[in-house]
């Protein structure tokens, strides 16, 4: 259960989604990095519930919400293939 | 630079009528030609000519713009497609520009417009980018309405803003709109039936959302004739990587630059186009273009827009006059240019001289990632 930022093997610049050059040094390669947790910074719904995620190395991640949480609550963090789960 | 370098100007903008629901032989191309035929009799220039061509649309592919010069009949010494959405019709204006002054154009037609149908409008929101596609598409988002909802209630709590202020816009925006024959919503609208339109994704309901049309804009830039010229124009895009809060667009970093080119400042403005795909956005860069210096948002609403005293969006703006894909990026420009021309029948604002025009969008991840500006004279 966590979801794969993608840090840089150079300088260990945390990003999400993935970019192709690591945007502090223009390093181009990558290691998953797992994170459990984030806190929910924003949600709304449209057919499903949808939240903004700041994970606790920096970027945001734009998930589904699978529970009740609200802006303001920590979530857990997962992911379905590429797409980003919270709870 | 030598005296007899060319000047380029804006001698012709025109839209195709823009459609909710178009009829069955309607083609992305047909709207295209549609516009290319139209822009010329508006400008009194035979086809033969055309020396330059520039198309930006997201559903003429697998066709480029040779392809459609080809079809056109034209035999173009400048060419260019440009992909880049709501930033497109100042993009290509912007090398447009360039080609004339160089020489290596005389007169340009820059075109944009699409057509959808419900399939292939789902497939463009769900296949935007690799990284809409990678990551987004799966929750599933279902376009950017979600993303924008979470950028509104951002700008709502961090401005002090409620639903009836966005509403303001929308009302007024409306109001333009009943005087433009070519918009698709032109009934009157009230803040209570704008409060009471249904939700799409909290805090924003269908009146906030673009209507999606099928339609085409077109300019023609020449280095002969009157018209329109460019007394500044900036771009940056990528301003912040996607790690900013989404509620500043690159438009903040340059405007300074742009006003200082222009030798003008907000308030010379008689006519304004700024990019609404939602009322937000066209707030932040109302903001961003420094149109509201004590910062207060809500005030800035309730002054400018109760009587339409700031005349933005006069064509009744994407919200009210339609989103016709990429044509939306043009769609600003044609207005202003027609404003400035003289020509906007009805809803001609007095005298106008000065209009700055922005472009904004193609959503990268959490919010658009392009952004540009233009102030035009009438010359």
């Amino acid at each position: 259960m966590s979801l794969g930022l993608f840090v840089c093997s150079f300088c260990g610049r945390a990003v999400f989604p993935r970019r192709l050059l690591c945007p502090d040094c223009g390093g181009s390669e990558w290691r998953r990095e797992p994170v459990e947790t984030g806190m929910l910074e924003a949600a709304t719904e449209r057919e499903v519930r949808v939240g903004a995620v700041r994970t606790p190395l920096g970027p945001l991640a734009i998930t589904r919400i699978e529970s009740g949480a609200e802006p303001g609550a920590e979530v857990s963090l997962d992911q379905d293939g590429d797409t980003p789960l919270a709870r | 630079m030598t005296g007899d370098r060319p000047i380029a100007r804006i001698v012709a903008a025109v839209e195709t009528p823009y459609m909710r629901h178009p009829a069955e032989d309607v083609t992305t191309e047909s709207l295209l030609a549609d516009a290319f035929v139209r822009v010329l009799a508006s400008a009194g220039l035979e086809r033969g000519l055309v020396d330059g061509l520039g198309v930006a649309s997201f559903t003429h592919t697998p066709d480029r713009a040779i392809d459609l010069a080809w079809k056109l009949g034209i035999r173009p010494r400048w060419l260019m497609d440009d992909g880049n959405g709501g930033a497109s019709g100042i993009q290509l204006l912007q090398h447009a520009m360039c080609a004339i002054e160089a020489g290596d154009a005389t007169t340009v037609v820059l075109l944009s417009g699409d057509h959808f149908d419900r399939d292939s409008f789902r497939t463009l929101v769900d296949n935007y980018n690799r990284t809409t596609a990678e990551f987004l598409a799966g929750i599933p988002t279902g376009g950017p309405n979600v993303l924008f909802a979470m950028l509104t209630r951002k700008q709502m709590e961090a401005n002090g803003l409620e639903r009836e202020d966005y509403g303001r816009l929308v009302v007024a925006q409306r109001r333009w709109a009943g005087l433009n024959p070519g918009a698709v919503y032109r009934a009157p609208l009230t803040l209570e039936e704008y409060l009471a339109s249904p939700v799409v994704a909290e805090p924003l309901h269908r009146l906030d959302c673009v209507p999606v049309v099928s339609g085409a804009d077109a300019l023609v830039v020449s280095a002969a004739g009157e018209g329109v010229t460019v007394r500044a124009l900036r771009a940056l895009h990528n301003h912040d990587g996607q790690e900013g809060d989404g509620l500043q667009t690159g438009i903040a970093e340059f405007a300074g630059g742009l006003w200082e080119d222009a030798d003008a400042g907000p308030e010379d403005m008689d006519v304004v186009s700024v990019y609404d795909d939602y009322p937000a956005m066209a707030l932040a860069q109302l903001v961003d273009l420094g149109f509201v210096p004590d910062g207060d948002l809500g005030g800035f609403l309730r002054r400018r827009f109760e009587d339409g005293a700031l005349p933005v969006n006069t064509s009744g703006g994407q919200l009210s006059a339609g989103q016709a894909g990429a044509a939306g990026g043009m769609h600003g420009l044609v207005e202003a240019v027609t404003q400035l021309l003289g020509r906007a029948d009805e809803r001609q604002v007095d005298d106008a001289r000065l209009a700055v025009v922005t472009g904004y969008g193609m959503v990268l991840y959490r919010y658009g990632g392009c952004a540009n500006a233009v102030v035009l004279e009438r010359s």
